[in-house]
């Protein structure tokens, strides 16, 4: 929170038609007083003369006029305080300031009126060039992460954002270039260029993307739209000498070129423990029409619900599954199937190991579905309740899913009849921390049922990491470059 | 008493289904991989083991080594003439037990001569040679993919040969010495042959299979110069040696 200060240079009362103003009425008294005050401060009619905004550097000051110029329609003190402040977060989020204090004075000089104002913004840009240093260890490697930042580096809060990871078992990295509409942050225009390496052993498979996208954002009414066209040469080898011949003859190289669309609406308060408030979201995604070897539909959905019920207790639903279709009459890539199983999805089963596989190794399906019922408490006696203890949550869950492959040529009713049998669920109870903003650690109590041969389970007890979705749930198990903002 | 019955994985009997795993034959495939895989398929045809030919466009990315031809039987994959004979010979199928070690050494020695010269050959003329591989080699590697992947593959394949070459010291030849070259490999397996129906005795060996596989495809691969198979052909007893096989084990292949 900023502070946001009145200052005048004028003793008070201020001279002109605003008269019977005296300078008690200003300073801090006991509630009493407090109404009046505020009646009085509301009734003063007051114009914004100017706006200022100082200690702009490369900043180009068009971009600025569009948040601020709101303040201008103040109509008094209190209001202009408070748009004051609005301008301040509108200003904040552009990402290109460092701070920014708002300062509200009287008008001077020559054409000064007796009830002006003039709002200057004192803002301190951020530097030119940022960079962090990070080690990450985790999945039996280690590797070192080098950010490099511009940001708002044409003044008009562009930013340019460099990722280059190394690590013990593959090396990625990637630019990435952010433009904003200016006057409409929200709608915004991402370009990207990266080479991400991934290895997935529950199917024995490695996988390497090269790829650029581009990608549109923008709002529309209560709606968050995406538009992306991506383009990746897909490189596939099997992970182990053992890899099943199955998986063995999808190695080799491949180019998708896919355009996508995302859709979503989300009124939840929080993402990792929301207490209100639904997300729906829906993406589409056809390849094969704009040049590449991989051809096909690809739809899927996730619902989530959340509802706060008696003693701070919070239940939440949540629904979600896709389908692939294979264009042009070619089998599907493993690269492009869903993948269902493990602690974000069906607790109790192993990683994405459910559904069809050839020794050993999981295939992935062309359609899924999955839902969950979760029921969140607060620890048990509320141990650091205020503190450290919010961050737990004890949960009691109910999974369920089912992944398959469908023959196009049966109808509809064939494909629901097909997702509706050997569904797996399981249920059980642990409980959840809070990393941060973007994952949670979970250590569960589970109980799987409905386990199809082929499936791999685990045992009962399992602790567990598992990030914030931001690609569909089901095919988040193929390569994809995910920006983390700092 | 106590019997225990040890059982030989390797001696499990050759399955009907075994399969054997080449690039597109009529747009994909290159001289150098047909001739090895016209070797690997002579060979098993000549120990009598079934072997069913499919083309994938994958074949060099999902072989083991990266090289082709593979053959898949049952759970196993094996790639290249060398671990195939070695695997056949461990499922008792052998064609060079009635060689003693003098001829076996011979037998060798011969096969590292056609695969030091006829198929590094092979490999040049197709990757180093620029008339070739701009006409014949880049495109036909590059087929199944789609722009820009198929320029990316082809370049970088080319790359990584020519790499190669001049690793063993052929990158300064000149086409010319390499023609020499594949004389004189042919004039050395011609005074070998003589007059004998195969190299060794009555009875055909890997090395057959090899030297067959390799003038085979020679003979009957469209380049952009003849000079190749004229080569070849200058050495008449190598010809009817390769009719003989044709006619022997292929002759149901329609060529």
């Amino acid at each position: 929170m900023g502070t946001v200060h009145a200052k005048s240079l004028d003793p008070l009362p201020m001279h002109g038609r605003d008269l019977d103003v005296h300078p008690e009425d200003f300073m801090e008294t006991p509630d009493q007083g407090q109404d009046s005050k505020q009646e009085i401060l509301e009734n003063k009619d007051v114009v914004v003369q100017h706006v200022n905004i100082q200690g702009l550097g490369r900043t180009k000051e068009d971009l600025l006029g569009y948040e601020i110029s709101d303040v201008f329609h103040a109509k008094n003190l209190i209001d202009v305080m408070k748009r004051a402040h609005v301008a301040r977060q509108r200003l904040l989020r552009l990402g290109i300031f460092k701070d920014v204090e708002v300062l509200i004075d009287t008008s001077e000089g020559t054409d000064a009126l007796p009830n002006g104002l003039d709002v200057t913004f004192e803002v301190t840009e951020v530097k030119r060039l940022t960079g962090s240093y990070n080690t990450m260890v985790g999945n039996n490697e280690g590797s070192m992460v080098l950010g490099l930042k511009l940001p708002n580096m044409l003044g008009r809060a562009e930013k340019l954002t460099f990722q280059f990871s190394y690590g013990t078992k593959e090396t990625s990295y990637g630019l990435s270039f952010f433009k904003p509409q200016p006057g409409h942050f929200e709608r915004n225009l991402t370009l990207n260029m990266y080479k991400v390496t991934g290895q997935f052993p529950w199917s024995s498979l490695k996988e390497t993307d090269r790829g650029v996208s581009a990608e549109l954002n923008f709002p529309l009414g209560v709606t968050n739209h995406t538009l992306k066209w991506e383009g990746v040469w897909r490189e596939l080898g099997c992970l182990a000498r053992s890899a099943s011949f199955a998986v063995r003859e999808e190695s080799g190289h491949s180019l998708k070129s896919a355009l996508s669309h995302t859709v979503s609406v989300d009124s939840r308060n929080s993402a990792i423990f929301p207490s209100r408030g639904a997300l729906l979201r829906i993406n589409q995604e056809l390849a094969g029409y704009t040049g590449g070897d991989a051809s096909f539909l690809k739809e899927d959905f996730e619902l989530q619900l959340n509802r706060r019920l008696f003693w701070d207790s919070v239940l939440s639903a949540s629904l979600w599954g896709g389908m692939l279709y294979p264009i042009g009459g070619q089998a599907s890539c493993i690269a492009d199937r869903f993948y269902l199983g493990g602690p974000t999805s069906v607790r109790g089963f192993g990683m994405y190991s459910i559904g069809p596989q050839s020794e050993g190794d999981y295939l992935g399906g062309e359609a899924y579905w999955a839902g969950g019922l979760h029921l969140y408490t607060p620890l048990p006696f509320r141990p650091g309740k205020g503190g450290f203890g919010d961050l737990f949550r004890t949960h009691f869950f109910l999974n369920a899913g089912n992944l398959c492959n469908l023959s196009y040529g049966d109808g509809p009713r064939a494909h629901l009849q097909k997702l509706a049998e050997c569904i797996r669920w399981s249920y059980g109870a642990g409980i959840v921390l809070r990393l941060g903003n973007i994952a949670r650690l979970e250590l569960n109590y589970c109980v799987p049922m409905g386990v199809q041969s082929g499936d791999s389970m685990h045992g009962n007890w399992k602790l567990a990491e598992g990030r914030q979705r931001r690609e569909s749930g089901g095919s988040r198990g193929r390569c994809s470059w995910n920006w983390k903002d700092s | 008493m106590v019997c225990r019955r040890y059982t030989n994985k390797a001696a499990e009997p050759w399955p009907e289904n075994a399969t054997l795993y080449q690039p597109l034959k009529e747009d994909q495939i290159l001289l150098s991989d047909c001739a090895s895989s016209l070797a690997v398929q002579a060979y098993l045809r000549m120990c009598g083991l079934p072997v069913q030919v499919f083309c994938r466009a994958n074949a060099e990315y999902m072989s083991p080594s990266g090289k082709i031809p593979f053959i898949h039987v049952g759970n196993q994959v094996v790639s290249e003439l060398g671990p195939i004979v070695q695997f056949t010979k461990a499922k008792g199928h052998s064609l060079s037990d009635g060689l003693d070690d003098v001829q076996r050494a011979e037998m060798k020695a011969y096969m590292e001569l056609v695969n030091n010269m006829l198929l590094t050959a092979e490999l040049y003329i197709q990757w180093c040679d620029d008339s070739t591989a701009t006409e014949i080699s880049r495109p036909r590697y590059s087929s199944p993919y789609s722009w820009p992947l198929n320029k990316i593959l082809a370049y970088q394949k080319q790359w990584e040969v020519r790499r190669k070459m001049n690793a063993i010291g052929w990158g300064g030849k000149t086409l010319e010495q390499v023609y020499e070259d594949v004389s004189q490999c042919c004039q050395a397996l011609s005074q070998r042959l003589g007059t004998q129906s195969y190299f060794f005795n009555k009875q055909p060996t890997e090395l057959d299979a090899l030297v067959f596989g390799h003038l085979f495809t020679i003979l009957t691969t469209r380049l952009t110069s003849t000079e190749l198979a004229e080569r070849v052909k200058s050495y008449s007893n190598l010809l009817s040696f390769c009719r003989r096989i044709e006619q022997t084990y292929f002759e149901d292949k329609s060529s």
